[in-house]
């Protein structure tokens, strides 16, 4: 922000900082000089004082010198030429006899981001790293990896990798981690600092002298290491057993994740540890700080996708204290969603009850929607609490109860005459909730004796609705309605086809009028026909009740920030090479060997190919490549499609790894299919075509053309015997 | 984490539209692979998840994430285009508030304003390149000192514990009298619902040492309870998190009763006055007093002229907080105390909704566990062998102490 006379006010700086007088006068000149900083930090250009400052660095004040340094750290960037003037002076302190000199003056070196900077920095670095003070070490470790991301593209110094690799044997533990944090940095591209058995063996035993912070991090490079043996593998978890139970959280939480890796074939010990992790997970979740609070309650909710069980016991913890801000308490309820069994249904319910008319709309609506779901299991009990909150007549309350009364009537029938009965209730539905309350009296209109007299206050009231969505599901309501109740229905039906269809001007709307209208013509048995389906579906409930998996399934994104997003987010680095070998290249993070399948061809015994699904193309990219491409090969089936429903075949396809991009309808002719897939380096893409008009004669056959980038004529011989083979196979099955 | 903001935010409400203005106080760049301008974007993001009620300590903006937290009128923001750890970045950021708490007494946009030069002098001893370093205030004192106008130049000496082997305690350290202080505290927990059935009710418990020790001495302490913890000369405070599963047994909801059991009973009656009357009953020994006991009893918020009458102890209105605080100093085991106020409401009623807070007590029960643990035995061996004495204390002290109330 450019202040008012800020042009001044360097002048004056730069005047009283060039004055002998000043210069002479220590506690002055340092004045001066944190007003410089001062101003920068506020946001001030002061740029142009970097020769004056420069010249201040040489003193013996440390605080002094710090101040200088960060001065020229922050603008070392912009006048590169003037910097280049400071390097000499930091040289020097680099070797001062005062080993905080020479770590500050190393460190703030390091900090130069400007092009060029490498050549000056490469030597004091490496003099810092066998410094006898662990101070410099440190700094001097860590210059290695930011000397490194000064050039990132240039070759790896490997005299430099290798001094660090023999650093992870320092005494200075801070030293150890620094070696490992700046390895990850400069080996990146390589998959990462690789640690192989004595490394590993090493790092546990120091384990107990880092500070949490590197613990922690330690913890996480561990993950790479794979045990040999069995052996070796419980050696090293007995070793880190008393970590589970750290007091400091993010270190109880890596020691979990290591856990849960090198034991994923012994689930016994993986149940252990979650067991063992339970308490300091617990305590987490009751910590003084309500962001550390949010993270050990993600975590928490993902142990539980494994083990719903292992918190039970402890529902207490999960009820919400009043001045928690609603992300925790949001969190909470899901988990006492979660945790809900016979013996605490009652105490859960009763909890939850009391958030229902909390003062946030939000959280009011979100505790409503827990019942809801626990109802799904627990109707009785659940349905006493909504209908009671309906007596409150509050509309946020009222509008979240019949969306959950529509949802529970879906999921579990048998509540159907309960809910119907409190429904006829409640006339005046708020907003928000219309469509629901619509669809419960247009599909249980029978069990509801208010029903048509209820909406016909709607179909009245049709000229002030502003919502499109409303509309058309009172259309279909009215509709329902009147094939179980005609006399009463038929005369507001009519009133409201004709408005819909005469004045209406939304398009869907009239449509959706023209639609009943037509299907109403046919007669009353066809539209029964069409309009009534199943009332309810109890299998769904399963899809929306969780199912124990298995840990792996969130292991890999365990203590990372996956979990309190929301979303699971790029992995972190340390997992994605989490291969003992370092190289892992582009090309074969495309191919994973492990999804590979290998099949024979039944025509052709002797080609053997492997196809991959590898990473999903975008309708776009193939859309491109299909048109730059030349057709390679072009073959004749000798076979219809399969008469099997369509997704049947791109489930088929999918099994051996081809993947189906887009397809035509079933019953449209040309039919034509576009699929691909990846075999040892190249990209397959084919068409599948059936009655072509331009080729009358082979009307009923199927035809595949195949294009390919990089050309490989095994690959293609390969791919398409699996695909002749898939559809014969399918033939066969549909007839 | 690859940079760390402090930043202001006073919010100036406008009449009509409340407004919000931030600033970056300061700022440091460990890494320099995000760019200085994405902290703008951590704004909108807020104001936005503020309108919609659902604030997240984590948020997004395409690769970058922002880690917060909020100290007084300070957001302390980290950001990292990682897929870091996030509990152990909420820790440093915890750790952050903590160092400077220590160096500034109270961390506020004033401080930071005030001792800008330790604030970026701490910054880099903290953490480097987005690393965390040197994170023990005490050994941070040793060699960043507040009084930095002071020109001193024998002070450039270099402090033992940064070049040592051993980074969190320097050598050499000599005391007259050896001593360890051992304090066994355990926080109970307790949440009772408005129709007087306890929900939940536990204990959190821990063990701080303060330690007088010369040189490099290892500590071993034994609890009854089969539970055994080793210290090697660690940080002069250690807090050890017990929370096993002999000690969960013991402290289920069936057989702990709350300390100070509270009943209230609050009238309202619109437009022109509530009373409440409460009952606080200590339910431990009749040998130990609990200290500074305060019950804050919560008010409408636009009440007006209260009155008092307590059987001990002193009652104060807070209209800041729309709090009753009735303190007892001391409240022995076993009594029963009363309390009861009045308070003027105005008779045209305030149409806002408000929130039900519950009571929340406030005490300390000295030489007294809940859990029943013990310490048995401290052992101190160093190479010296000098002998050292251990004193135990045991404090029993308020949590999360909630009592739900009806109105």
């Amino acid at each position: 922000m450019p202040y008012f006379g800020s042009e001044e006010m360097v002048k004056e700086l730069k005047r009283a900082l060039s004055n002998p007088n000043v210069q002479a006068d220590r506690l002055r000149y340092k004045n001066y000089i944190t007003k410089v900083i001062r101003y920068m930090t506020q946001g001030l250009d002061v740029s142009a004082l970097f020769m004056d400052m420069v010249k201040a660095s040489a003193t013996v004040d440390i605080a002094q010198k710090k101040l200088v340094y960060l001065y020229m750290c922050t603008y070392a960037s912009d006048k590169p030429d003037l910097a280049l003037l400071a390097i000499n002076t930091l040289r020097k302190d680099c070797a001062d006899p005062n080993p905080m000199v020479r770590g500050l003056a190393l460190r703030n070196m390091c900090n130069f981001r400007m092009p060029g900077m490498t050549e000056y920095i490469e030597q004091p670095i490496v003099a810092g790293l066998r410094d006898k003070a662990s101070y410099v070490r440190r700094v001097a470790v860590l210059g290695c990896a930011k000397m490194h991301s000064l050039q990132p593209n240039t070759d790896i110094d490997g005299t430099i990798v290798n001094e660090l690799y023999a650093l992870l044997r320092d005494p200075d533990p801070v030293v150890v981690v620094n070696c490992l944090r700046a390895l990850e940095e400069i080996l990146k591209d390589e998959g990462g600092v690789v640690i192989n058995k004595p490394i590993a063996h090493h790092l546990l035993n120091r384990m107990k002298d880092l500070d949490s912070w590197a613990q922690s991090e330690v913890l996480t490079f561990l993950l790479r290491y794979r045990p040999r043996s069995d052996d070796e593998l419980f050696d090293i978890l007995s070793l880190l057993d008393s970590f589970l139970q750290s007091a400091h959280a993010h270190v109880a939480v890596a020691t979990l994740r290591l856990f849960l890796q090198l034991a994923s074939a012994h689930p016994a010990v993986q149940a252990d540890a979650l067991l063992c992790t339970s308490a300091p997970l617990l305590a987490t979740c009751g910590a003084a700080s309500r962001e550390l609070r949010f993270a050990g309650l993600c975590h928490v909710q993902q142990v539980m996708r494994s083990q719903p069980g292992l918190f039970g016991t402890h529902y207490k913890r999960f009820f919400c204290g009043y001045s928690e801000p609603t992300y925790i308490k949001f969190r909470k309820m899901e988990i006492l969603v979660e945790l809900v069994n016979d013996e605490n249904v009652a105490l859960v319910l009763e909890e939850l009850r009391s958030y229902c008319t909390d003062v946030s709309p939000e959280l009011a609506q979100a505790a409503i929607a827990a019942i809801g779901r626990i109802a799904q299991t627990y109707s009785e009990k659940c349905l006493d609490i909504l209908t009671g909150l309906l007596a409150l007549k509050q509309d946020h309350i009222t509008s979240a109860v019949i969306q959950m009364f529509r949802d529970l009537v879906w999921f579990c029938p048998q509540s159907t005459a309960a809910v119907c009965q409190t429904v006829e209730a409640c006339v005046d539905s708020p907003q928000d909730s219309e469509q629901a309350l619509l669809w419960l009296l247009g599909e249980h209109g029978d069990q509801i004796s208010s029903a048509p007299y209820v909406m016909e206050g709607y179909i009245d009231g049709l000229k002030t609705e502003l919502s499109s969505a409303v509309k058309m599901e009172l259309l279909t309501a009215s509709v329902k309605m009147f094939l179980c109740r005609p006399a009463e229905t038929q005369d507001m039906l009519g009133r409201l086809l004709h408005y819909c269809i005469e004045e209406e001007s939304d398009v869907c709307v009239r449509d959706r009028a023209l639609l009943c209208y037509r299907l109403l013509q046919r007669g009353v048995e066809e539209t029964r026909k069409v309009v009534t389906g199943p009332k309810s579906d109890p299998s769904m409930s399963v899809l929306t009740g969780r199912q124990e998996e298995p840990i792996s399934q969130w292991a890999s994104t365990f203590n990372t920030l996956g979990p309190l997003s929301g979303c699971d987010l790029c992995p972190q680095t340390a997992v994605i090479s989490a291969a003992d070998q370092p190289s892992s290249s582009a090309e074969k993070e495309l191919l994973p060997e492990s999804t590979d399948v290998t099949l024979s061809s039944p025509d052709d015994t002797e080609e053997e190919i492997s196809l991959s699904l590898g990473p999903p193309l975008s309708h776009e990219t193939f859309e491109k490549m299909w048109l730059d491409l030349e057709i390679l090969q072009r073959q004749t089936m000798g076979f219809p499609r399969p008469r099997t429903a369509l997704d049947t075949l791109q489930a088929a396809l999918q099994l051996v790894k081809i993947q189906t991009l887009a397809f035509t309808p079933g019953a449209t002719v040309p039919w034509k299919a576009y699929i691909y897939t990846r075999s040892t380096g190249t990209l397959i893409l084919a068409e599948l075509l059936q009655g072509d008009q331009h080729a009358p004669g082979i009307d009923e056959s199927l035809v595949v053309s195949v294009k390919q980038q990089p050309v490989n004529q095994h690959a293609i011989r390969g791919f398409v015997s699996i695909l002749k083979g898939v559809l014969q196979t399918l033939n066969v099955d549909s007839s | 984490m690859s940079r760390c903001h402090f930043l202001s935010r006073q919010e100036r409400v406008l009449l009509q539209t409340p407004m919000s203005s931030h600033q970056v106080l300061i700022c440091r760049n460990y890494k320099g692979d995000v760019d200085m301008s994405e902290i703008d974007h951590f704004f909108t993001l807020l104001m936005q998840q503020e309108e919609e009620g659902l604030v997240c300590p984590v948020m997004s903006h395409g690769n970058v994430h922002f880690l917060w937290i909020k100290h007084s009128n300070l957001y302390l923001v980290a950001t990292t285009n990682k897929n870091s750890n996030a509990s152990l970045v909420y820790a440093f950021l915890y750790k952050l508030v903590e160092v400077f708490t220590e160096y500034f007494k109270e961390l506020e946009e004033e401080s930071i304003q005030d001792n800008f030069v330790v604030v970026y002098e701490l910054l880099d001893e903290l953490m480097d390149f987005g690393f965390p370093q040197t994170t023990d205030s005490k050994i941070l004192q040793e060699y960043i000192t507040q009084k930095g106008n002071k020109l001193e130049v024998a002070k450039t000496k270099v402090p033992t514990t940064v070049t040592n082997a051993v980074s969190w305690r320097s050598e050499g350290i000599k005391y007259k009298k050896n001593e360890v202080f051992i304090d066994v505290i355990e926080s109970i927990n307790v949440l009772v619902n408005a129709n007087g059935s306890v929900m939940s009710s536990d204990i959190v418990g821990s063990i701080k040492l303060k330690t007088m020790l010369s040189g490099m001495p290892e500590l071993r302490l034994g609890l009854n309870d089969r539970m055994l913890f080793a210290l090697t000369g660690r940080k002069n405070q250690t807090i050890l998190h017990c929370l096993s599963d002999e000690l969960m047994k013991r402290i289920s909801p069936t057989n702990v009763k709350p300390l100070i059991w509270i009943e209230s009973v609050i009238e309202k009656f619109s437009h022109s006055r509530v009373e409440i009357m409460v009952k606080a009953k200590g339910q431990f020994k009749k040998q130990s007093v609990a200290n500074n006991v305060e019950i804050r009893v919560p008010v409408p918020s636009d009440a007006d002229s209260p009155k008092f009458k307590t059987s001990t102890g002193h009652a104060k209105y807070v209209p800041e907080k729309n709090l009753v605080v009735w303190s007892i100093k001391s409240f022995p085991g076993g009594k029963e105390f009363l309390m009861r106020a009045h308070f003027g409401l105005p008779s045209v009623e305030n149409h806002e909704l408000e929130g039900r807070p519950p009571i929340t007590v406030k005490f300390e029960i000295p030489y007294f566990t809940v859990s029943g643990i013990q310490v048995r035995y401290m052992k101190i061996i160093e190479k010296s062998g000098y002998q050292a004495l251990p004193w135990v204390r045991y404090i029993t002290q308020s949590g999360d102490y909630q009592l739900r109330t009806n109105s």
